[in-house]
């Protein structure tokens, strides 16, 4: 008996192990090439013996950028403010629209309540293209083509059919109760749904607000098809980043660490949250 | 009853419809992007071609019937059947087995499923760029480990043998964790009593594991195994960031296909019927997906 | 400032100094190569001032579709010259070539009037023209009251110029009477032959002369060094695998793609002739191409003779010529030669690629877009790109025939300008002018692919790739 948890134990140490080095290491790699020189990078075999250096960094901070063919202006800070406006836009106006409409789902069973439910989610499993390719040639003619405003509507795509639903399962777990009782002592509509049922909901409320920033955030398809270069959000200027800047690894390392950190960063503050979010309500909050 | 009527309608700004009105707006936004749906409609029943304007008419369904023998097709439906089913099978084994390793709640446990979020929050997009890197013949590590091993002309994304290995192991990279987590919540909300009861008659843990664990975990399974099928049969950042669908039509998945049919060879047409294949696949998909999906929540209501 | 600088251009350009003797003066006055450039662009333009209104469209302001390209590059460095004549601002996007061609696509398909003119290649065309996004330029060069005298359209390369050309007939000769001109060439490439000229050397190996010569060569020399692959050629399953090195050997042959019966197109790849060719060439790849040769685009195929990984290339001149500097491992070590694959035939007959401006329909001023385009296309510019940056190779003879650019060239390109002129003469494109341009030559590609995997016999593949062009072709109601 003692033998076998013995073996088990270490079975699972060792598997443990493993699945965190698959998964750790990629990020932990990415992070270190962004330190090193070209030169350091292009050692064979591969060390991780070098002086750090945040010089990487400062040239893309700076937006200038060598290669072999010559010196050209990136920038990448420009991608970074873009994807910091359009993701925050895109929750704001998702919450704005998703919350009151999850409430009302939730609440008040009315005519045709679920069909519109399901159209809405089912938004989040169209093919994007499908509705990026005709909006390409909408776009223009209705003046929304290169505007943050049609980016921040075609986002949310992604963003509302997310809010809506999981704002609706934990509205769905409230008591209709004790809002009713608020209700008989007097109080309008309007402010029982802002003081009793948003609070009791909050916590679905960050969480789906939480996710839809790193979905819209992470997104690439929208932008790539409908984005400027000068509205463009990191996912799309790492990838033009990539093939202009040709051999600078370090620099091209860098930009990938600057455009995951604050996805990472939110992830490791917010973990809880998330957690509960991607469960998609499996799970009780 | 007619008092409470009466009441309620004090109470309420036109209680019958309130719920229109606060639903209302999502609902126009998201109308305004029916009108490009019905657009592609509409176009997938046309010759269009951007380059022959005099050429458009409609030729209701030619693209459709086109496809039975255009080897092209069949060969994007392959790929993006293997592309979903093998992302999904292996991502559901590994992250099962991760659940498992960490069903017991404990401080080293919890710390580990917090790290496994990060590849999760990493743009799909990026982390194909993280492995792009990775993977360089030059001085990628992972080449480097591959010599290690013996393999010296390993070429991961730009070989046609190796390529969807490639694809595949950034997605499990990224997804995995998805299933994790949906499935250790799934594990950790399973009533106690069945194994206790099990424990105490003696039967062995693999055996507890495919009697009791898999059937009451199945839910859970099937609802994380549809999202992520929907998702995956879709896939386009992965792919497109890292070979853009080479090398050949290795990679040509759905969405892959249909960008470059629109802005490469801009045919409209084809690309718009390609598009509503897709569609009509993940629609039938979405709907088992809800179903599946709304039981579950039921159930986990019910059971807390 | 820069008086005596001033003093000594004037000189120049009233014919009192010849250009040694200009360049020696201002190297004395401590002028940087690049900014004599610019002074004596600035110069230049200012002469031509005086003939031609260029401040006529002053405080407008023209915007620009651009690719990463040492061509762009050239242009963005002499923008102040352009700016200062004509008192116009000029503002751009860039985007990497990967991602280049869809902005083009998304921008002119949703008639965005964001951007006045973008860089083009002379195939794209094909689909803009007919679809009618961009204008017929000959308005523009035609017209005296908006094109300065100097611009002298002549000087452009005719089989450059023509190229560019198309009456807008699926089919219709390239440069016929009754042809548009769709985009305004700015800097093109011919397809010879790039060597690496000390593993030739080693291998006892001479440079090939025809095709028969260079599948031997190719052998020969990879047998003869270490790690090295005989021949590097593009194989990725895209157009741009045909267009380069492929095509120019095919037409030497006298092979064309499509045969044209009274406007009716069908697919010509099915020839004894070609079958025989395609045969040869699958062999060489198999024999001495890369062992990924399928994915290799122009990149590849460059990177690869500049890291001395490939003992030659059959592709774009000017591949070569960039390999043959900056930080390549090759660089200084390579050598360029003329190649004509038929043994019967006179001359090479490359076929090539033309990196064009073309105005878009949608811009909201044409007239003053123009200017940029007769400035950017026009012989200053192109003397100053060819002889200050690396804007070569220049469609203008006027450049062609400058010392400064011919000695430039033979100082650090050994062969370059000769195999320029012996291959000049049979230089235009030989594909046929039609608008399923790209889905058929791709699938050329694909197909090629597959005969160099063995996954089908040559005759056969190309049996079956006839068929299906055939009926695409008539599925778009061109045959």
């Amino acid at each position: 008996m003692d033998h076998t948890s013995f073996l088990e134990r270490w079975f699972r140490r060792v598997a443990l192990s493993i699945i965190v080095i698959f998964f750790m290491f990629p990020i932990f790699w990415i992070v270190l090439m962004s330190l090193q020189t070209n030169e350091t990078i292009l050692r064979s075999p591969p060390s991780m013996s070098f002086v750090p250096t945040f010089d990487n960094y400062l040239a893309i901070l700076a937006g200038r950028l060598d290669s072999n063919v010559a010196s050209m202006g990136i920038n990448f800070v420009n991608n970074l403010m873009n994807s910091i406006i359009l993701s925050v836009c895109s929750v704001a106006v998702a919450l704005c629209l998703g919350v009151p409409a999850a409430y009302a789902f939730a609440r008040h069973k009315f005519k045709g309540s679920e069909d519109i439910a399901f159209t809405l989610l089912s938004f989040r499993f169209a093919p994007p293209l499908l509705v990026l390719l005709p909006l390409t040639l909408y776009f223009q003619e209705i003046g929304l083509a290169d505007t943050y405003l049609g980016l921040v509507w075609v986002y949310q795509l992604i963003c509302l059919p997310l809010i809506l639903w999981i704002v609706r399962g934990y509205f769905e777990d409230i008591s209709p109760d004790i809002e009713y009782a608020y209700r008989i002592a007097g109080h309008s509509w309007f402010s029982t749904f802002r003081k009793i049922a948003l609070p009791l909901a909050g916590p679905g409320i960050a969480a789906a607000g939480l996710l839809a920033f790193i979905f819209a955030w992470n997104n690439f398809i929208f932008a790539l098809v409908l984005a400027s270069a000068d509205k463009q959000p990191v996912t799309v200027g790492a990838l033009a980043f990539v093939t202009a800047s040709g051999i600078q690894y370090g620099q091209i390392a860098a930009a990938i660490v600057l455009s995951i950190a604050p996805t990472l960063a939110l992830a490791l503050w917010a973990q809880k949250y998330l957690v509960e979010g991607l469960s998609l309500g499996a799970v009780k909050g | 009853m007619t008092d409470t009527v009466m009441t309620r309608r004090r109470q309420f700004i036109s209680p019958r419809m309130l719920p229109y009105v606060l639903s209302l707006p999502a609902l126009i936004v998201c109308i305004g992007i029916l009108i490009p749906f019905v657009t592609a409609i509409y176009y997938s029943l046309q010759r269009y071609r951007m380059s022959q304007p005099w050429n458009r008419e409609m030729n209701w369904g030619e693209n459709y019937v086109r496809f039975l023998t255009d080897a092209d097709f069949w060969n994007t439906l392959k790929v993006s059947l293997v592309y979903a089913g093998s992302t999904v099978v292996l991502e559901l084994l590994l992250g099962l087995a991760i659940a498992l390793l960490l069903k017991k709640r404990s401080r080293v446990n919890n710390f580990i499923s917090i790290m496994l979020l990060l590849p999760l929050m990493t743009a799909p997009a990026l982390a194909a760029l993280m492995f792009k890197l990775m993977t360089n013949p030059n001085f990628g590590i992972l080449s480097y480990f591959m010599q290690v091993v013996g393999f010296d002309d390993f070429r991961w994304g730009s070989s046609p043998d190796t390529a969807l290995f490639t694809v595949i192991l950034v997605d499990i990279w990224v997804y995995t964790p998805f299933m994790m987590i949906l499935l250790l919540a799934g594990l950790r909300s399973l009533p106690t009593q069945p194994f206790e009861a099990a424990a105490l008659d003696g039967v062995p843990q693999l055996e507890q594991f495919w009697r009791i664990t898999l059937p009451m975990l199945m839910p859970y399974i099937l609802t994380a195994a549809l999202f992520r099928l929907l998702d995956s049969i879709q896939q386009f950042d992965i792919i497109y960031a890292m070979t853009q669908g080479g090398p050949g039509d290795t990679l040509m998945v759905f969405q892959v296909e249909a960008y470059l049919n629109f802005f490469q060879s801009t045919n409209v047409g084809r690309s718009a019927a390609l598009l509503l294949i897709l569609w009509a696949i993940t629609y039938v998909l979405s709907n088992i997906f809800v179903k599946n999906w709304l039981r579950l929540r039921e159930r986990a209501k019910g059971g807390a | 400032m820069y008086d005596k600088e001033k003093d000594a251009i004037g000189a120049f350009l009233r014919g009192e100094m010849d250009r040694r003797a200009l360049i020696r003066r201002l190297g004395g006055l401590g002028m940087t190569a690049a900014s004599a450039g610019t002074l004596y662009n600035m110069m230049a333009s200012n002469a031509l001032a005086a003939d031609f209104d260029w401040q006529k469209h002053k405080g407008k302001s023209v915007k620009l579709l651009l690719n990463k390209h040492p061509y762009t590059d050239a242009m963005i460095a002499n923008l102040p010259a352009f700016k200062e004549l004509t008192g116009m601002d000029v503002s751009y996007d860039i985007f990497p070539e990967d991602v280049y061609f869809d902005k083009v696509t998304a921008a002119l398909s949703s008639r965005s009037s964001e951007y006045d003119a973008f860089m083009t290649g002379a195939y794209m065309t094909w689909t803009y023209g007919p679809a009618g996004w961009i204008v017929d330029h000959n308005e523009w060069i035609n017209d005296p009251s908006k094109t300065n005298p100097n611009y002298n359209w002549d000087d452009m390369l005719e089989g450059v110029r023509k190229s560019c050309a198309w009456n807008g007939v699926p089919g219709g000769e390239l440069g016929s009477d009754d042809a548009k001109q769709w985009c305004i060439p700015w800097g093109y490439e011919q397809n010879n032959l790039t060597f690496n000229a000390a593993m030739f050397e080693k291998a006892g190996v001479k440079v090939p002369t025809n095709l028969d010569e260079m599948l031997e060569a190719a052998a020969a020399v990879q047998a003869g060094n270490d790690g090295v692959y005989g021949i590097g050629v593009r194989g990725s399953r895209s157009w741009a695998t045909i267009h380069p090195g492929f095509l120019s050997a095919y037409a030497n042959f006298g092979e064309s793609d499509l045969s044209n019966d009274g406007g009716k197109l069908s697919a010509a790849m099915n020839t004894p002739g070609s079958k025989e060719f395609h045969a040869k060439w699958v062999k060489m790849i198999q024999e001495s191409g890369a062992s990924d040769w399928s994915t290799h685009t122009w990149y590849q195929v460059g990177t690869d003779l500049g890291a001395g990984k490939s003992a030659m290339i059959f592709d774009a001149d000017i591949l070569g010529y960039f390999m043959n500097g900056g930080e390549n491992a090759m660089a200084g070590q390579l050598q360029f030669a003329p190649f004509a694959a038929n043994p019967a035939a006179s001359a090479p007959t490359p076929n090539i690629w033309i990196w064009s401006l073309a105005m878009t329909k949608f811009s909201k001023d044409l007239d003053a877009t123009w200017y940029f385009m007769q400035w950017a296309s026009g012989p200053e510019h192109g003397l100053f790109g060819a002889t200050e940056m690396d804007f070569v190779n220049p469609v203008r003879k006027s450049v062609w025939d400058s010392d400064l650019f011919r000695e430039r060239l033979n100082k650090n390109y050994p062969g370059y300008v000769e195999m320029h002129d012996v291959s000049a003469p049979g230089a235009s494109i030989k594909f046929t002018a039609q608008p399923l341009f790209f889905d058929l030559t791709t699938e050329w590609a694909a197909t090629l692919q597959r005969m160099v995997a063995n996954e089908v016999p040559v005759d056969e593949g190309l049996d079956q790739l006839a068929q299906s062009m055939n009926s695409q072709l008539s599925e778009a109601g061109l045959r």
